[in-house]
């Protein structure tokens, strides 16, 4: 399978003032189309800066980042955002909704963004989606009338509407409770199955980490390695003395 | 495009009132609106008004003068006196070249000054009647107009006029003794006291008829001068060619007697001033108690003003006392007595003070009494329409010189006949007008080519004055200058019969006469008084072209002060709404900049999903003109709904000059679409100019903003 995001040798450093802070020390990443990744790691880890990197929202200040056979480091700022209203949905950890709008509005607005479709190709995806979701009865309320894990379904909606080829989750279940969390997770994956649409997700929550296909483990700045959702439980638990990429006796 | 447009309008719609800050935006600009709306319409509305006073009554659209004079033309006074201009001396020509500019409908010459007048007092006018009474029975009578009276009648007459003088003698030496009592007796003056003694005695009246014309002549000397009833007047008026300005000014009504007739020399009065200041004092009061009764909401009892006029009117009956000789005495105490009730008082004084004790339920009955009954007894006007007016003025070269002008009439404009401004200037023809300021006219142009003619006088130039003086030439002027020579009776006969007023007065002038002489300025009328700036131009160019000396100014300016009040308002206007603005500003712009700062997670995520920077710029700043724009809309509506309702009432000119002002009794303002468009203009402005900053600084919002955990 082809790589949708090829990452090499990546370095990103922080300027405050006159400490330069390491975020990612040399990381190297390959996500191919359609999977499912999870990023995990503890807090200052790097995820969130991996993920911004993806997520062309941030460039390197080494290495080269690859996304969607573009070498993100070539483009213009205007360039990167094209490319991120096209190819990248994006969940966030608040999800970041716009208040005013209601919920069919806060879909649209991609589309809006994008400008191609007619107003009734617009209608017809938009429901489509919130179907999906489970919202289409909802389409006329506001963020503020809903709960958190719809406003957090009616974000996946949004990030998915323009059809992109990755969507990048920055927590997206950290100010969920487990259920709707769980729920939030399996609506991913779902649409993921369904669309082939390819998913990179950090968390620190290890029952998420569950429905990857695989987990990346990032700790101070470097991939310490790449395993299966089981492995970097019980790792993370304290439970599974030797990780999957580690060289057997 | 247009969807997202209109979600951007959606989304400012829906953000204007998530904010308090923005209620406060909304609310300078609101008052911004409402107030240049408002009172700009106001303004408007009064500037119409105003220039309806000034060019529809004395200045018309445009005032010409000289180019050379000193100082600028200022019709209606100025601090300094009446300003000096420059005699325009060419007039005709003026005229013709300005009528030949599509816009000029009509010139009218003019000159305005101003000059005191005397009233005679009381005792001189009924001496001067007394006297013409003995010159009709001496056969000396040179008034054409006098009515020939049996010999009877004449005698009846002057005993009525005598009883006159005897009891104006009564009233002065009362008013000697009250003197007395309050001053020290030796400060009064003894010659006056003891005149007035001798008047007041049997014995002067009886050795009267012996000499009447010498008694009269004591009488005039000694006590006239201690009558105070006459006064200074203080006229100002136009010198103008009557008929045109009849014409071009058709605002003008003739409220008592007649026009000028067409080329004569002639005065008219100002209503306005007429009534003020040459009325009998008592009932101008009564008019003006009368006319706040009228409004309906004032009333004797309550109002401290029409006390006041009751109360001056009670104590002060002398000029009435005065006025009235011994037959019309007798008449008017009777009539008093009867509607008194009261036939025991037999004083007048006593009488009119009660009379004059008016209130609200006894007003009515005896205003109308008033006129009815009493005035037909006395002099209400110290001129009256058909006089002879004498004025009194200084010429340029400083020499008094004065012109007698019959009084045709008395005049106002309509729709401002209260305004005390317009009503102040009274009209005089051009040719007397000429006379007092001592330019020449047709007449004394005339006068003077018949002297020369008859004393062989010649023009000598400058270079050949030693010459001619002290004859080196043919001419030895010595021999020839034998003393009476020249016999001035002759030499003036013609010309100075010509040149007495009384003929004067008769004679008619042609158009020529009228126009050729000098003028001091000329109303320029046009027929779009819209255009009044570019006409200005017109003039003053064709002035240069031709050398005319001319020089065009708009009624504004030629209105002086008055003329700038109405600017000096709209600039407190523009001022205070100004800063309105820039308050509204100054608060918009630290407002959108702290909401941008608490929406970056906002800017951020719409930045992350794919919008550009020109996309939150719009976002940005059509928010702020939507706010602009809802709320302005909102100050217009308020300001066109507040024009409306005080269009209907009206503001009322509760004085007089505001009645100059507002061109009639009520200010009605209208709407004005340019200040509606200008109010508009300025929000959007104002809105977008105070926004761009933040807004820019909403762009370099950076995406990773969004990423930021919790709003």
């Amino acid at each position: 399978m082809a790589a949708i995001v090829s990452i090499r040798d990546v370095v990103k450093e922080y300027n405050l003032g006159k400490v330069v802070v390491p975020a990612l020390r040399g990381v190297s990443l390959e996500v191919d189309k359609g999977e499912f990744i999870s990023i995990a790691g503890p807090s200052g880890s790097g995820k969130t800066t991996l993920l911004n990197l993806i997520g062309c929202v941030d460039t390197a200040t080494r290495g080269s980042v690859e996304v969607a056979g573009q070498n993100t480091g070539t483009l213009s700022e205007r360039q990167l955002t094209s490319l991120r209203l096209d190819t990248i949905g994006f969940i966030f950890q608040s999800f970041n909704l716009v208040s005013v709008l209601t919920v069919f509005q806060n879909v649209e607005f991609p589309l809006l963004l994008q400008n191609r479709l007619s107003k009734s190709e617009r209608k017809a995806r938009v429901m489509q989606l919130l179907e999906q979701v489970g919202l289409a009865t909802h389409q006329k309320h506001r963020p503020n009338e809903l709960s958190g894990g719809q406003r957090q379904r009616v974000a996946v909606a949004r990030a998915l509407v323009t059809e992109p080829q990755i969507v990048l989750a920055d927590e997206p279940t950290a100010n969920l409770d487990s259920v709707t969390g769980q729920a939030i997770i399996d609506l991913m994956r779902s649409l993921n199955e369904q669309k082939g649409t390819t998913f990179i997700f950090s968390t620190h929550d290890y029952k998420v980490m569950q429905h990857a296909n695989a987990v990346v483990q990032l700790a101070d700045g470097k991939i310490t390695g790449r395993e299966t959702p089981e492995r970097a439980a019980a790792s993370m638990l304290g439970h599974a003395p030797k990780p999957v990429l580690a060289v057997a006796p | 495009m247009i969807s997202q447009s209109l979600m951007l309008v959606q989304i400012s719609l829906r953000n204007l009132l998530a904010s308090k800050l923005n209620l406060l935006i909304g609310g300078l600009l609101l008052m911004g609106t409402f107030f240049f709306v408002f009172f700009g319409a106001l303004l408007d509305t009064l500037s119409d008004s105003m220039s309806k006073s000034v060019v529809g009554s004395v200045a018309g659209h445009i005032q010409i003068y000289s180019s050379k004079s000193k100082d600028e033309l200022s019709l209606y006074g100025s601090m300094g006196g009446d300003p000096d201009l420059t005699a325009i001396t060419e007039f005709p020509k003026i005229k013709a070249a300005l009528e030949t500019l599509p816009n000029v409908k009509t010139v009218v010459p003019m000159g305005t000054s101003a000059a005191l007048i005397t009233s005679g007092n009381t005792v001189d006018l009924t001496l001067e009647r007394l006297r013409e009474l003995y010159k009709q029975r001496d056969g000396k009578s040179t008034n054409p107009s006098a009515v020939k009276l049996s010999p009877e009648e004449a005698a009846k007459q002057i005993e009525s006029q005598k009883g006159h003088v005897r009891q104006i003698v009564k009233v002065l030496q009362g008013d000697t003794e009250k003197a007395g009592v309050m001053l020290d007796e030796s400060k009064t003056d003894a010659d006056a006291k003891a005149a007035l003694t001798k008047v007041a005695g049997d014995e002067f009246w009886q050795n009267f008829e012996a000499d009447p014309y010498a008694s009269m002549e004591f009488l005039e000397n000694k006590i006239a001068p201690q009558v105070t009833d006459g006064s200074l007047m203080f006229l100002r008026y136009v010198g103008t060619d009557l008929d045109t300005f009849q014409k071009s000014f058709d605002r003008m009504e003739i409220i008592d007697g007649q026009r000028v007739p067409e080329g004569r020399r002639g005065f008219l009065i100002a209503k306005f001033f007429y009534e003020e200041f040459m009325k009998l004092k008592n009932a101008r009061r009564l008019d003006k108690i009368k006319d706040g009764l009228a409004t309906g909401t004032r009333t004797i009892a309550a109002d401290a003003d029409l006390q006041r006029f009751v109360k001056e009117n009670s104590q002060q009956t002398r000029e009435l006392v005065l006025q009235l000789d011994s037959i019309k005495t007798t008449d008017a105490v009777g009539r008093l007595q009867k509607l008194l009730g009261d036939d025991k008082e037999s004083d007048l004084g006593t009488l009119l003070a009660r009379f004059f004790t008016m209130t609200d339920e006894n007003f009515a009955v005896r205003y109308a009494w008033f006129y009815s009954d009493l005035a037909p007894l006395l002099e209400l006007y110290r001129v009256r329409v058909g006089d002879t007016l004498t004025i009194k003025a200084f010429t340029r070269s400083g020499y008094v010189k004065s012109v007698n002008v019959k009084v045709y009439g008395t005049f106002s404009f309509t729709g401002i006949e209260k305004s005390p401004l317009a009503g102040q200037i009274s009209l005089m023809d051009l040719m007397s007008f000429r006379d007092l300021y001592g330019y020449l006219t047709s007449d004394n142009t005339e006068e003077l080519k018949q002297l020369k003619a008859n004393t062989a006088a010649k023009d000598v130039t400058r270079e050949g004055a030693e010459e001619a003086l002290f004859g080196e030439g043919t001419n030895n002027v010595v021999a020839e200058a034998t003393p009476g020579l020249i016999d001035e009776k002759k030499e003036l006969s013609g010309v100075a019969k010509i040149l007495r007023q009384e003929d004067l007065i008769r004679r008619v002038y042609n158009q020529k006469e009228i126009e050729g002489g000098v003028v001091l300025n000329a109303a320029v009328i046009l027929k779009d008084g819209r255009t009044i700036e570019e006409t200005i131009k017109q003039i003053n160019a064709l002035s240069e072209q031709q050398g005319l000396s001319i020089k065009a100014i708009s009624w504004q300016q030629a209105a002086g002060m008055l003329g700038q009040v109405i600017n000096f308002i709209k600039g407190l206007l523009l001022g205070f709404v100004a800063v309105l603005f820039l308050l509204a500003m100054i608060v918009i712009n630290n407002a959108v900049m702290m909401a941008t700062l608490q929406r970056t997670q906002t800017f951020g995520t719409l930045r992350a999903i794919g919008a550009q920077r020109p996309f939150v710029l719009q976002m940005v700043l059509i928010e702020s003109v939507v706010l602009g724009l809802v709320f302005g809309a909102a100050g217009m509506l308020l300001g066109t709904i507040a024009v409306a309702v005080v269009g209907k009432v009206g503001i009322p000119a509760f004085n007089d000059y505001l009645y100059f002002f507002f061109s009639g009794p009520k200010l009605l303002p209208v709407l004005n679409a340019w200040n509606l468009l200008v109010a508009i203009v300025l929000v959007l402005i104002a809105t977008t100019v105070s926004t761009l900053i933040p807004a820019i600084n909403a762009t370099r919002v950076s995406p990773l903003a969004a990423m930021q955990a919790d709003e």
